[in-house]
């Protein structure tokens, strides 16, 4: 071996060193000597984590003894549900409200009743839906960050008179159909114009059942297969038997990314739309100049009892059981419950408060137009949230089936209903087995 | 094969309207990163847009732009070299002895082992997928980088049974020579063997760069902070952000992380077939 | 020579396979083994359960359509790959001009990464605006809504693993040209042409890397994971895309069902080895080895 061959050996095992060296570097966590640092894995990017990231530097300056350090993380749930596991998890994360259920059945949490009710953080404080998302088998398992509502977003444009304002835009799901089948435009089969789509934008497939009065658990029992859900996946079929299945999903097919300029509400392609009080922050930035108003989403019309609801949908922060610094992340998450910093941090993600107690100047200085509606739907006592089973994301994932099984004329509502009950008894006998003895 | 002319003309014709079906992608990925956003998604898709925003290609790096949500570009880019050059470092090293082992010293069991490593070949990643993240996870590897090169450092059975075709062409002679010159194993396999079989260690080297650089799954699985993500997990950030997906800037970005590996190739490329030819693959 | 100290040398030169072997291969072969006989939901130790993974596998509607998708795939996948890259090779080996440049970019595509690839095919497929359409559209040929109609998404990914075909194709072209000339000018005296010279020279040289290829696609093709991951979420629309290592991965990371998702690997490696053997099997009579 010649100097020159070992020479370039040597650089190269140096720099292999260094790559491994600075591979470490990157993936350390950064703490600080002189306090107790906080880990924070959070789902959001962009805008709404820059958000957070504000409400995070705002604790750190605000007192010396906790630094958060925030962490923007993929893939949140799964990552901190093995974290858990692995016995390294973060101290805080920022979860779905949908994730509480499962993380509780799977004692992946830590109760934060008794510290809750130390710092008068109690079911009183919140407006009694987003509290009810909290609470399970009598634990306080999360706390929230930010909640939404989900209501009728209309195009004043392309509609006719007699239906362009709130006060008349269709209130019941027959009067909508009414409207649909005036407003949509068709040539040569294909669809130009829809009065409105079932699956814009398709998030929230498990919820037709209970906009018609159903639900899909009723206590210890998965009830897919029912009267009032096959009214609603039936209503759904009826889109495609009136317009085409072809001819719908082909226009679906062309439709952009909710978030982009081609969204199908902002390009005109439909004149309403189902969407949360998060919409007025892409209309702002893709289509500032168009005209909509929000109502809330229909009702059936022999079920009045069931107007002016919403699905209720929020954001949370836990601890995860093994978290080192359990008190340290409480402080944490009871500095953003304070009214201030909830009503500044859902400002600006440009959603609703949880809190019972809401100040003039939250709606004042909304970004939303409509936040005082959003706001009303929440307090309903009728509105609803994901039904509090550790399946639910198997309900969820079998109902987004259901629903494309229909809207491509594969199965009838109520064949696809009753397949997906089957399968779902299957998988809830398997978790209960499995999971939920001990 | 010679041909005759207008034999000739039809392969041409065949291959030109084949390279253009293949290329049309990468044309349009091209021509999507050059475009402003209001011309990414119209119907009917334009070609050509109406004015050459290069700009893109800086922007799609920029770190901190509002738009973007983070996404610390040259971050994924550092991170990707990071984990592909000790990959292939650590194939390189690692197969180039073991595959030794197997062609050029007579052990027992040799053969058998052999098999078994063939075998391998075989067993789908799936099955290893759960077993595998629970090792890194007992090992608290998992949210680092490790579980993306170490593997690497202990052999592939692909390359294996590349190298050892190869090295069995290297013809038994020279080993013998230098056995008698008093040279240990070692010796002849550092100053014999690894002179002679630098077109097969290219491809060796290559294959484990293309897979370690183009590599999602794994990233996927193992990496955790935004900040750690390699460019092909990167470059899915830009689909899910909540600001709207920037289509312009997704394919600008994707045109700069497959420029390397086209240069590597389009360098590598003789030595790569040459490599593959006498490997005797067959 | 000296055998005792051969083995030793020998073993210590392959040390870092058998450490990798066994670490990387074998402990997680026998523990997915093991795993795919509990229960095991991550949170807690596996629970043992006997064969109630399996049983429920057989009787699970999702895994049976994942089989069957993964099985069209392949199915589609693999022949038409093979041909392709065999008939690109054989052009690419007639030596034309710009060789370097068409091997090149028959060989990019398999550069892309799979979002930037799965983004691109969308859009291509796209059934109202996609190129591939409007190509059809104006050919007066039927134009499908590829990515929303179930019954056309597979297709989509069967057409694009065409476009990654190169790195079989490089393999071929290697191949090739190990091909004796002596044989095909014999084949010429004897008043041969293309096609006959491809059937009784070419494909029957060509044959042991046509075998190794295809049970690499094969395997291959079993395990698709990255582009219907990006361009069908879900297995969109109606699980019509949803395969093998979605719902094993999905049942691994979403439903914490590590013991499920073990069986369902173990199953999946028993199919992949039956076909295999089934390809070794019928290649046996037809590969012929130049010494081995």
């Amino acid at each position: 071996m010649t100097a020159k061959v070992s020479l370039a050996l040597a650089a190269i095992a140096g720099v292999l060193v260094a790559a491994v060296a600075l591979g470490e570097m990157v993936v350390t966590r950064q703490g600080r000597p002189d306090r107790v640092t906080v880990l924070y894995w959070e789902k959001w990017t962009g805008s709404e984590g820059e958000e957070m990231r504000k409400v995070v530097d705002a604790f750190n300056r605000s007192q010396d003894r906790i630094f958060v350090h925030y962490l923007s993380i993929s893939g949140v749930d799964s990552k901190t549900m093995l974290a858990t596991a692995g016995g390294n998890p973060p101290d805080v994360a920022g979860l779905w409200g949908n994730n509480v259920t499962k993380f509780a059945d799977a004692n992946a949490l830590t109760d934060l009743s008794q510290m809750a009710t130390d710092a008068g953080l109690t079911s009183d404080y919140y407006i009694k839906g987003y509290w009810d998302m909290l609470v399970y088998r009598g634990g306080l398992w999360a706390l929230p960050s930010t909640p939404a509502t989900v209501a009728m977003h209309v195009n004043p444009d392309l509609v006719p008179a007699k239906y362009n304002t709130k006060e008349t835009f269709p209130q019941t799901f027959e009067d909508l159909d009414k409207m649909v089948d005036e407003v949509t435009q068709q040539k040569d089969g294909k669809l130009l114009v829809a009065g409105f789509l079932p699956g814009e934008p398709g998030w929230w497939h498990w919820a037709w059942g209970y906009w018609f009065g159903g639900s899909v658990v009723d206590g210890d029992k998965i009830t897919i297969d029912t009267p009032e859900n096959l009214r609603a996946f039936q209503w759904i079929e009826s889109y495609g038997k009136r317009f085409g299945n072809t001819a719908v999903q082909s226009f679906q097919s062309g439709f952009g990314n909710f978030s982009s300029p081609q969204d199908a509400f902002m390009t005109g392609k439909v004149a309403s739309e189902e969407h949360g009080v998060y919409k007025a922050n892409y209309i702002r930035i893709y289509n500032p100049k168009m005209h909509w108003f929000a109502v809330p989403f229909p009702h059936p019309a022999d079920r009045k009892d069931l107007a002016g609801r919403s699905i209720l949908d929020q954001d949370v922060l836990m601890i995860p059981r093994g978290a080192k610094h359990p008190k340290e992340a409480f402080e944490f998450i009871r500095f953003v419950q304070r009214q201030d910093v909830m009503e500044g941090l859902c400002s600006a993600h440009g959603k609703n408060s949880p809190l019972q107690k809401v100040s003039e100047a939250f709606f004042k200085n909304h970004p939303n137009k409509e936040i005082r509606l959003f706001d009303s739907l929440a307090r309903n006592p009728q509105s609803f949230h994901v039904p509090k089973i550790g399946v639910y994301a198997q309900i969820s994932d079998e109902l987004t089936n259901v629903f494309q099984e229909i809207s491509a004329g594969q199965k009838s509502a109520k064949q696809a209903l009753k397949d997906a009950q089957t399968r779902l008894d299957t998988q809830w006998e398997v978790y209960k087995s499995q999971v939920l003895t001990k | 094969m010679k041909l005759s002319k207008p034999k000739v003309a039809l392969t041409h014709v065949v291959l030109v309207v084949f390279s253009v079906c293949f290329f049309m992608p990468l044309l349009w990925m091209l021509s999507t990163a050059v475009k402003p956003i209001e011309e990414t998604l119209k119907t009917p898709p334009i070609w050509i847009p109406s004015r050459l925003q290069w700009d893109n290609f800086p922007q799609a790096i920029a770190y901190h732009k509002e738009e973007l949500g983070y996404l610390p570009f040259l971050v994924y880019a550092r991170n990707t070299i990071i984990v592909t050059l000790l990959a292939v470092a650590g194939a390189v090293l690692s197969n180039a002895i073991v595959a030794y082992s197997f062609a050029r010293i007579n052990w027992k069991g040799k053969d058998f082992f052999f098999g078994v490593t063939l075998a391998t070949m075989m067993i789908p990643f799936p099955v290893l997928m759960v077993p595998t993240f629970s090792l890194f996870r007992y090992l608290g590897w998992v949210g680092t980088f490790r579980p993306l090169w170490v593997p690497a450092f202990f052999a592939s059975a692909f390359s294996i049974f590349l190298l050892r075709q190869f090295y069995r062409t290297i013809p038994m002679e020279l080993s013998e020579a230098a056995k008698i010159d008093g040279c240990s194993e070692f010796r002849i396999f550092t100053d014999v063997i690894i002179p002679l079989s630098r077109p097969a260690l290219t491809v060796v080297a290559l294959f484990t760069f293309m897979g370690s650089w183009n590599d999602f799954l794994g990233p996927l699985i193992y990496l955790v902070d935004q900040n750690t993500f390699t460019l092909s997990l990167g470059l899915s950030a830009y689909q899910t952000q909540h600001g709207g997906t920037p289509w312009n800037l997704l394919m600008a970005a994707s045109c700069l992380v497959i420029l390397p590996v086209i240069g590597v190739f389009f360098v590598a490329q003789k030595a790569f077939i040459q490599g593959i030819a006498t490997s005797g693959l067959k | 020579m000296n055998s005792k100290r051969d083995t030793r040398i020998g073993i210590v030169f392959a040390l870092p396979w058998i450490l990798g072997f066994t670490i990387f291969m074998l402990y997680p072969v026998i523990s997915s083994f093991y795993y795919s006989f509990t229960n095991f939901s991550v949170l807690r130790s596996p629970k043992w359960i006997g064969g109630s993974n399996y049983n429920e596998l057989m009787h699970d509607e999702v895994f049976i359509k994942t089989l069957k998708n993964t099985l069209y795939y392949a199915i589609g996948a693999v022949p038409l790959t093979t041909v392709v890259a065999i008939g690109l090779a054989m052009l690419l080996n007639t030596k034309v001009k710009g060789m370097a440049l068409y091997r090149t970019m028959f060989f990019l595509p398999t550069l892309v990464p799979a979002v930037a690839l799965g983004t691109l095919f969308s859009w291509v497929f796209n059934g109202d605006y996609g190129l591939l359409n409007q190509i059809l559209t104006k050919l007066h040929l039927p134009a499908p809504n590829w990515m929303g109609d179930p019954s056309w998404a597979k297709w989509t990914l069967v057409l694009i693993s065409i476009w990654g075909c190169g790195q079989a194709m490089i393999i071929y072209l290697a191949g090739l040209q190990d091909v004796p000339i002596s044989l095909y000018e014999a084949a010429e005296l004897d008043g041969a042409r293309i096609v006959a010279k491809t059937k009784n020279v070419t494909l029957p040289m060509l044959s042991p890397v046509i075998v190794f290829n295809v049970i690499m696609s094969i395997i291959g093709a079993m395990q698709i994971f990255a582009l219907p991951y990006v361009m069908f979420p879900g297995g969109a629309p109606a699980r019509s895309t949803y395969f093998f290592s979605a719902y094993l991965f999905d049942n691994a990371f979403q439903y914490q069902r590590m013991g499920y998702a073990s069986a369902m690997g173990w199953v999946m490696f028993m199919i992949t080895l039956v076909l295999t053997l089934i390809a070794l099997k019928i290649s046996e009579r037809h590969v012929h080895y130049e010494g081995g």
